[in-house]
């Protein structure tokens, strides 16, 4: 083999050295930290007219901040962590002994945490506290404080927004690969993934306990988080360590709040899309065209820079008027959604217990599963196999009469959706009669999968339901039994007594 | 420069040997530093140990006579008085270091055979071993389906089988039974502290067994790399005695089939609940 004439007669080193020195800036490059991470946006948000959008970044900046800069905006329901407690005695100005509810709750106070005060000279004072903890002695319970004097009976909250911050930490550790630095289900994984991982930023979770109306509950945030989600790419944490588990549930319905407050402004705002303007304009003009081709004399439609600029004069206007009011109801209504998903009277839970799982309850259930009144075969197959006729047509979306471009149902999010496969025993929001009572009661927000709870059916009729679709999976599938059969020789539901 | 390499590679091979030493000490030596707690990794700690003192004696001998060798030739190289043997080498040498070798290692060959058949052959495996679980590796978790209390695992799903996922459940002093299976790519089923490997292959049922001596939570990962989430299938093995892991499989059954209603069925979940804590 003859080796290269050029490198043997040139001088190799310097024709490596520029090779070196690209390897040198990969390896300084490929190493490095990368982009810092950031919230995207919606496009509803970036098609914005230009004052539009600066108006709802800066908001949405307040309120919630960057990945870098957190804000706790006391406003939400989310458990931003902390130790509340109060000022016990006295030692010397900044010097004092805190008071605690638990005395467990000391170990979580660390030096360098911000100081809240609640009450006392120093909440009263205005502009931002600055006043952070400079060392804390667990035991004697002792504080020294960079902040001013205190009474006596002042109270204050310690390393407010802990708990978001370490949910922070364990989101971007195990969840931003997946569902994105914003929770819109866009991290750089989601593309390999069917199901595609969850955008939160709806502020709806699929697989809840709670009525249909209602937003996720901690528990149930919670419990995929620890279970996962059987059928799709969603693992489960179970030895997480707690504390993290829960601060990452906060820091999820964070991002849902905050994905939502941005979805709401800008349908609020929709009158301020320069897209959809940019469209209405040119079809203007092409009607005033083809007016003028036909010879008539219509009116010269308004040119663009105009129609911005006014669009702009009316936005300033409604800056001015109406958008703070816009801002403050959207964050009530946040704050009172997200609350009451976590009242127990949210909750579905069951009037009746679970009817006996009998031959003749999984009959009942197996003809209201081919009833009118559920029309549960007309996604779910009549044998269960997720392959109903609803799969083979062209459905609308949501709030429009424009369909869907592809053939079959699609969830909330956009994503063609395939109905269950009830023959696979796989239960993606958990296996137990309760869950499966849940998802008929309450449906499966965000899909088609409707709630029947409370108007269709009753309880027992519900348990009926579920007594049947439980044992789909160990029905005998030979040829000459199949269900169908079975349901020839049952009486009409009609005469079925209720 | 000849005492020098004479030196440098005698202390090597005297600096690998001390870090052996102490290794035990530094937390070096085995996963989590511990023997196994499973009888057949206890006997593959016996088969490694008997290969460590065949490897060590060979070593330390091996390089006492490197060491030597360096040392004389470069003292007879800086003395000039000597020169150096060539030869064109030794017959009866070659059959002795060709035959030494070859019997110690027929030796560990025949020596390793009834531990690596109790491990893989079902006529050495315990007689009396009790399936207790099916475990389900996916991308990226360990899905597993046990038997209702007093039931025998079936092949296929039985509506009263019990499901949890990262969590498997043992009885420790008693052999028992693991059917290993795939959704999906090529898994491993590894508990380092059982010292049991083995992996998981689409479309086959693979049988493992073992028996824990001592329980307590292990940890059971996937060896095999198996896509971007490799690292997240991490589940617990948690050994208990008999009575305790018959009494979680009757609270786990009563949770599972929880109707949210029956008052006794709430109970047990929230006891369930507790001990997850």
């Amino acid at each position: 083999m003859q080796l290269n004439p050029e490198i043997r007669t040139g001088k190799p080193r310097r024709k490596l050295r520029p090779l070196i020195g690209l390897g040198l800036l990969c390896a300084v490059l490929g190493c490095g930290e990368g982009p810092p991470a950031e919230f995207s946006w919606r496009p509803s948000t970036t098609d914005m007219i230009p004052a539009a959008k600066k108006a709802v970044q800066e908001v949405m900046k307040e309120s919630f901040g960057t990945p870098q800069q957190l804000v706790a905006w006391e406003r939400m329901p989310v458990d931003f962590g902390g130790v509340r407690g109060d000022v016990a005695a006295i030692q010397t100005p900044g010097e004092f002994t805190l008071g605690l509810a638990d005395p467990a709750l000391a170990s979580r106070v660390k030096s360098g945490m911000p100081i809240v005060w609640l009450t006392g000279p120093q909440a009263e004072s205005k502009g931002t506290q600055t006043a952070k903890v400079e060392s804390f002695d667990p035991k004697s319970l002792l504080l020294v404080s960079t902040g001013g004097e205190a009474a006596v009976g002042d109270k204050l909250l310690v390393g407010y927004g802990s708990q978001l911050q370490l949910g922070r930490v364990v989101y971007m550790k195990n969840c931003t690969h997946c569902h994105g630095v914003a929770g819109d289900g866009m991290g750089p994984t989601a593309n390999y993934l069917n199901p595609r991982p969850r955008d939160f930023r709806l502020g709806i979770i699929k697989f809840t306990s709670t009525l249909s109306a209602e937003r996720a509950a901690r528990d149930d945030i919670h419990r995929i988080i620890t279970n996962g989600i059987p059928g799709t790419y969603m693992p489960s944490f179970l030895l997480m360590a707690p504390e993290e588990k829960l601060a990452a549930v906060e820091y999820v319905r964070w991002l849902a709040m905050r994905g939502e407050m941005e979805k709401r402004l800008g349908d609020e705002l929709a009158d301020y899309n320069e897209v959809s303007l940019k469209s209405d304009i040119g079809k203007q003009e092409e009607a005033y065209q083809a007016a003028v081709k036909a010879g008539e004399k219509p009116e010269k439609p308004m040119g663009l820079p105009k129609a911005l600029a006014t669009s702009a004069a009316s936005f300033k206007a409604y800056q001015e008027e109406d958008f703070p009011t816009i801002i403050d109801e959207t964050a009530d209504f946040l704050a009172e959604t997200w609350q009451k998903a976590d009242d127990p009277a949210s909750l579905v839970t069951p009037q009746q217990s679970r009817v006996a799982d009998s031959l003749e309850s999984r009959q009942r259930g197996r003809r209201l599963y081919m009833s009118d009144r559920t029309k549960c075969y007309t996604c779910h197959g009549p044998l269960g196999r997720g392959d109903g006729g609803a799969v083979d047509d062209f459905w609308p979306k949501p709030g429009t009469t424009e369909k869907y471009a592809q053939r079959g149902l699609h969830d909330l999010w956009g994503n063609k959706l395939q109905p269950r496969d009830l023959t696979k025993g796989q239960y993606r929001g958990g296996r137990r009669p309760l869950d499966l009572y849940r998802r008929m009661f309450a449906g499966i927000k965000g899909t088609p999968m409707p709630a029947f709870g409370g108007t269709v059916l009753k309880d027992e009729e519900i348990w009926d339901l579920v007594n049947y679709v439980m044992s789909i999976p160990f029905e005998s599938r030979t040829p000459s039994k199949p269900p169908t059969a079975a349901m020839a020789s049952m009486p009409p539901e009609s005469k079925v007594d209720h | 420069m000849g005492k020098f390499w004479a030196v440098f590679f005698s202390a090597s091979a005297v600096l690998a040997v001390a870090l052996c030493w102490v290794a035990k000490d530094y937390n070096w030596w085995f996963p989590y530093n511990q023997e196994a707690v499973s009888t057949i990794g206890r006997q593959i700690d016996d088969l490694f140990h008997l290969i460590l003192v065949i490897v060590s004696v060979t070593f330390i001998g091996v390089n006492i006579a490197l060491g030597y060798v360096l040392w004389t030739g470069a003292e007879a190289a800086t003395n000039g008085q000597k020169k150096a043997l060539f030869t064109h080498g030794s017959h009866a040498l070659e059959v002795i270091w060709t035959i030494v070798p070859s019997g110690i290692l027929l030796f560990i060959a025949l020596y390793q055979m009834d531990v690596w058949a109790q491990f893989r052959f079902k006529s050495q495996a315990p007689r009396k071993l009790d399936i207790i679980a099916e475990v389900t590796a996916r991308q990226f978790e360990w899905r597993i389906r046990y038997p209702a209390r007093g039931k025998k695992l079936m092949p296929t799903p039985q509506p009263d089988d019990i499901y949890t996922v990262n969590d498997l459940r043992v009885p420790s002093g008693l052999p028992v039974g693991i059917s290993l299976r795939t959704d999906d790519v090529q898994h491993s089923f590894f508990v380092p502290e059982f010292r049991i490997k083995q992996d998981a292959v689409p479309k086959l049922v693979i049988p493992i067994w073992f028996e824990v001596t001592k329980p307590g939570d292990y940890d059971l990962v996937c060896a095999e790399l198996c896509g971007w989430g490799h690292y997240k299938m991490k589940a617990r093995v948690k050994a208990t005695s008999e009575t305790e892991f018959e009494k979680w499989r009757s609270e786990a059954a009563s949770e599972q089939f929880f109707d949210g209603v029956s008052p006794e069925a709430a109970e047990t979940e929230e006891v369930a609940q507790q001990s997850d804590q």
